[in-house]
């Protein structure tokens, strides 16, 4: 071997070991690369193919602003610190740094958890800021650790917050427009497969690569207007505090769309801060998820019945004796004296109770009958839409009840006392909604709070109209059931009203049901009516309670009034000459 | 001992009149070296993220590595032109100054590092290298390797001539004093096992070539098994290297078996053709030491088994031209010094090659002329300076074995034109 070498037989051992050497790699080398190759790669690709959930943006929120969209919720990244105990070598160093760049986020005790060297993870700080996590990284210590977590913000901290409702810790909405839009708010999560390199950053290499871009959430706008919210959150605190009620709702809606303007309960939260809201009730919405018995603000609707199917006019008279027997009860008037034959539109006015049952016993031609029973349900539900849901678009929406006539509790004396607003429980919204279909010309518009949504890029999409009833009552018995609510405002409390603007409304004053007995030392006060110049622009309702407390609806009209008077001027609507 | 190499150095030059050298040598080794820069521009960019993303900055850019290196380049082939230049007699002559500067540089390393002085680099508690700032830093072991290989071969070159190179009095522990000396810094201080080795392998191919008798070898193989044990056992992370290795795929997850098992990894998933250049994913962080120690791994995986293959056939080939080189000269001193670089370089690649795909344990080496580096590639390119030197005294003469007429190739011009005209096979 090796005949090339002259003389020195080393040299050939030297280079016969060399060459041996090299044939065992050689050896080696094609059983890693070709016999082995299939083995190396799956290897390789186990710890270089990753996959990488792509996070989508949770679509933000936008109230209105005098016409114009406005973000009221809005998303920002904030990082949740963690450590490593057991890859910390400075314990002093990364304590004294958290204490002072993330002083107010730390956890309880945080510096505890360092010692527990049996863990590999544990949260030292939430809610950091970008700016604080960039300075705590500066310090180039060992074993801190940071997590994106896309947080809700919420610039107008707690307006709104019943109709918005929150974000939980999970990511998932709760209420509100976040609970009921969860899905269409959250988007879908992207998928990126591919190869990486040790610090999980994506490379360009290889065939594995898959990239599922993530689809952001819908941005949704409400019709609700910033303005009128925040105008009817104070003057409710305002009116509520004056007459020293703990709850009180206000919804304005406009009456020619159906679009809600403003919800207002009280109290309310911030959403931002929703882990610290002491009594859960505080999250629901009651405009929509607590139906009451509205009292006498029925009567609009039992009149309306009776105008639009020709049974009374607002001048026909009955005989008010202020008692009215149905069946074996004995119906009485709230307010006593007027007595005599009065007129339909003076009973709307004084809030007869016996008026209003006339008006259903002359529906059925002298009695509540099936007949009359019939009329008013295919009036109050079918047409007004009471007692079912309206279908708004949030979260915990109640049906309420409306006794369906002959069949269990939908019986005369039932049907007697629904015509003043007792023995139902319709929700503020459908009272709302009804309201609204009675003194617009009688076009019932499904009570809608999505004006529409809006995309990545700024475009404005408006939502599809929302179906409407028209004729549910004649144009006719719309201008005269207002003309009756302008008269009933204008005999009592019109003085503080803007001149020059038709407003009308109705109080109702419903009793609380104490050991079964209606009783009048707990009351719960109603306020509906309207507003406009030639037609009405705006509908308000307002209610207020408290335990043990007997609220008129008249004491609720100051909040009415003090709303009213405002949005005339919001509006900027133009006074008759 | 001074006067004696200059009286052997001046009667060996003369024994054969210079001719043309080994183009050879610089072909391989040229090949090599390009192929290594083209490597470093192939993971240049993803070596620069790497570290930009480790430290936090955007010092490194795509083009750093390569850059670096071609600098490097270009200080070797100089290095190796002014080796190849400066006659060789010089060298010889101040052998043991040069092997005394090495010590020197190699105590004063030692002292500056135990003095905490900025100029000594030190880096997992082994000091190896001078810091020169700006100019960057020098190994003073890779400077310490050349010196030995002058002063061991001159050295032996005067034993060998008067018949005591198997003298263990004379020869044989003189050279291991020698070899403690160095092993002492290199391996005990600078904590070098991978140079230590190759200075063995320098002295050992020397002691071969210089006749020395398979029983004495025999002993020494075992002597220097038994330190090479005592040294491994010495340091956790040598021992850890070993027990990774004997423990094959089944080692537990330490430093070393993760070098090793993505060293494989890389090897391995390039198949036959390779990746590609540029698409290396173990270059991205996975495989440690990228660009330096594994660069072997990266080849693999970029250009695959016929990659590896040209790059083992191009070592081979230099391997052996350094061999033929030895083979031929006819002054002992110049046969051992080319003997020692055929062990420098040897020892170099085997050791990489074989702790790289998995053969042998780890042991912290570059592969010549394809990792990057400064100090190791100037001083192996200022070996085969040498080597590429001597190789224009080379004699054909002493029998004729070849019959290729035609063959330019090996033809000197020191001899008789008949006698140039010899090949190999």
């Amino acid at each position: 071997m090796f005949p090339q070498f002259q003389s020195h037989s080393r040299i050939r051992l030297l280079a016969l070991a060399i060459m041996a050497i090299m044939a065992v790699f050689v050896m080696r080398l094609f059983y890693l690369q070709v016999i082995q190759h299939g083995t190396y790669v799956a290897l390789a690709d186990t710890e270089q193919v990753k996959r990488l959930k792509i996070p989508a943006q949770r679509g933000e929120i936008y109230m209105m602003d005098d016409g114009q969209p406005v973000k009221v919720v809005l998303n920002n990244t904030v990082y949740t610190v963690f450590v490593d105990p057991q890859y910390v070598d400075n314990k002093a160093a990364v304590i004294r740094t958290i204490r002072q760049v993330a002083g107010g986020n730390t956890v309880d005790n945080f510096a505890k958890l360092l010692d527990k060297t049996d863990t590999r993870y544990q949260i030292v700080a939430r809610n950091v800021s970008r700016k604080q996590a960039e300075l705590i990284k500066k310090r180039d210590l060992k074993g801190i650790g940071f997590q994106a977590v896309s947080e809700r913000v919420y610039p107008e901290k707690s307006l709104g917050g019943q109709i918005l409702g929150f974000v939980n810790w999970e990511g998932k909405g709760q209420y509100g427009i976040e609970g009921k839009f969860n899905d269409e708010l959250k988007g879908t999560e992207g998928m990126l497969q591919s190869v990486t390199d040790v610090g999980n950053v994506p490379l360009t290499i290889g065939s594995h690569n898959v990239d599922i871009p993530a689809k952001n959430g819908k941005n949704v706008v409400l019709t609700v207007d910033r303005n009128i919210q925040a105008y009817s959150e104070q003057a409710l605190k305002n009116g509520l505090k004056k007459l020293g009620a703990p709850y009180g709702s206000v919804l304005v809606m406009d009456p020619e769309s159906g679009k809600v303007l403003a919800m207002a309960n009280y109290p309310n939260y911030n959403p931002g801060a929703y882990n610290k809201v002491a009594d859960a009730k505080a999250f629901n919405n009651d405009i929509i998820s607590d139906p009451y018995e509205p009292g006498s603000v029925v009567k609009t609707f039992t009149v309306a019945t009776g105008i639009n199917t020709g049974t009374i006019t607002p001048q026909a008279t009955f005989n008010n004796t202020d008692y009215i027997q149905v069946e074996d009860r004995t119906i009485t008037n709230a307010t006593k004296g007027q007595t005599g034959r009065v007129t339909f539109d003076h009973a709307y006015t004084w809030s007869l109770n016996t008026g209003m049952v006339t008006i259903a016993q002359r529906l059925g031609g002298g009695s509540i009958n099936s007949k009359a029973r019939g009329v008013m349900y295919d009036y109050f539900h079918d047409r007004f839409r009471m007692g079912e849901l309206t279908g708004i678009e949030l979260a915990g929406e109640a049906a309420g009840i409306l006794d369906k006539p002959n069949i269990g509790n939908g019986d005369e004396v039932r049907y007697s006392n629904m015509s003043f607003g007792q023995g139902m429980a319709p929700t503020m919204l459908q009272v709302g909604a009804a309201f609204s279909s009675v003194v617009n010309g009688g076009t019932y518009y499904t009570p809608t709070i999505i004006e529409g949504t809006i995309s990545d890029d700024g475009t404005f999409t408006e939502a599809e109209q929302k179906p409407t009833d028209e004729n549910v009552v004649s144009k006719s018995t719309s201008k005269q059931v207002q003309d009756m609510a302008v008269r009933a405002r204008k005999a009592f409390y019109a003085g503080n009203d803007k001149k020059g603007y038709t407003i009308g409304g109705k109080t109702g004053t419903s009793q609380a049901i104490v050991n079964g007995k209606y009783t009048f030392d707990e009351t719960t006060g109603t306020y509906i009516g309207f507003g406009g110049d030639s037609a009405p622009k705006y509908v308000i309702m307002v209610r207020a309670s408290g335990p043990n407390q007997a609220i008129g609806g008249q004491d609720v009209i100051p909040i009415f009034t003090d709303i009213s008077n405002w949005m005339i001027d919001y509006l900027k609507l133009e006074p008759k000459g | 001992m001074v006067e004696t190499i200059k009286r052997l150095g001046g009667t060996t030059s003369s024994a054969v009149r210079r001719h043309r050298p080994d183009y050879q040598i610089v072909l391989y080794m040229g090949l090599l070296m390009l192929l290594g820069l083209i490597v470093m521009y192939a993971i240049g960019p993803q070596r620069a993220h790497v570290l930009n993303t480790s430290y936090g900055t955007d010092f490194y850019t795509a083009t750093y590595f390569f850059t670096k290196q071609a600098i490097s380049l270009g200080l070797a082939l100089a290095v190796f032109i002014f080796i190849s230049r400066l006659p060789y007699e010089w060298l010889h002559k101040y052998a043991k100054h040069i092997f005394l500067a090495g010590i020197g540089a190699s105590v004063l390393l030692a002292l500056a590092g135990w003095a905490n002085l900025g100029i000594a680099y030190c880096s997992l508690g082994a000091c190896r290298w001078f810091d020169l700032g700006p100019l960057g830093s020098i190994q003073p072991a890779e400077f310490l390797k050349f010196g030995l290989l002058l002063f061991v071969a001159s050295f032996l070159a005067i034993r060998a001539k008067i018949g005591l190179i198997n003298d263990w009095y004379k020869t044989l522990i003189p050279a291991g004093v020698i070899m403690a000396i160095v092993a002492f810094l290199v391996v005990g201080i600078q904590k070098d096992m991978g140079t230590g080795i190759a200075m063995v392998s320098i002295v050992g191919s020397m002691l071969l070539i210089a006749g020395l008798n398979m029983r004495t070898g025999a002993i020494l193989l075992l002597v220097g098994v038994l330190s090479a044990v005592a040294l491994i056992a010495i340091a956790p992370h040598r021992l850890d290297r070993v027990a990774t290795f004997l423990a094959g795929d089944n080692a537990s997850d330490s430093a070393a078996t993760y070098h090793i098992k993505h060293a494989k990894i890389a090897i391995g998933s390039g198949g036959l053709l390779g990746v590609g250049i540029g698409n290396s994913v173990q270059a991205t962080g996975y495989l440690p030491e990228a660009i330096n120690d594994s660069v072997f791994a990266i080849m693999g995986e970029t250009f695959g088994f016929i990659g590896l293959l040209v790059v083992l056939l191009l070592f081979s080939a230099l391997l052996m031209r350094l061999l033929f080189t030895s083979d031929r000269l006819t002054g002992t001193f110049e046969r051992l010094v080319v003997a020692g670089v055929f062990g420098w370089l040897a020892a170099h690649v085997v050791l990489n090659i074989a702790a790289m795909t998995g053969v042998f344990p780890l042991t912290g080496i570059t592969l010549p002329l394809l990792s990057f580096g400064g100090t190791s590639m100037v001083f192996i390119a200022g070996a085969l300076g040498l080597a590429f030197q001597l190789s224009a005294y080379t004699s054909h003469s002493v029998e004729e074995r070849g019959a290729y007429e035609s063959s330019r190739r090996g033809r000197g011009v020191g001899r008789t034109r008949y006698a140039s005209r010899r090949s190999y096979r």
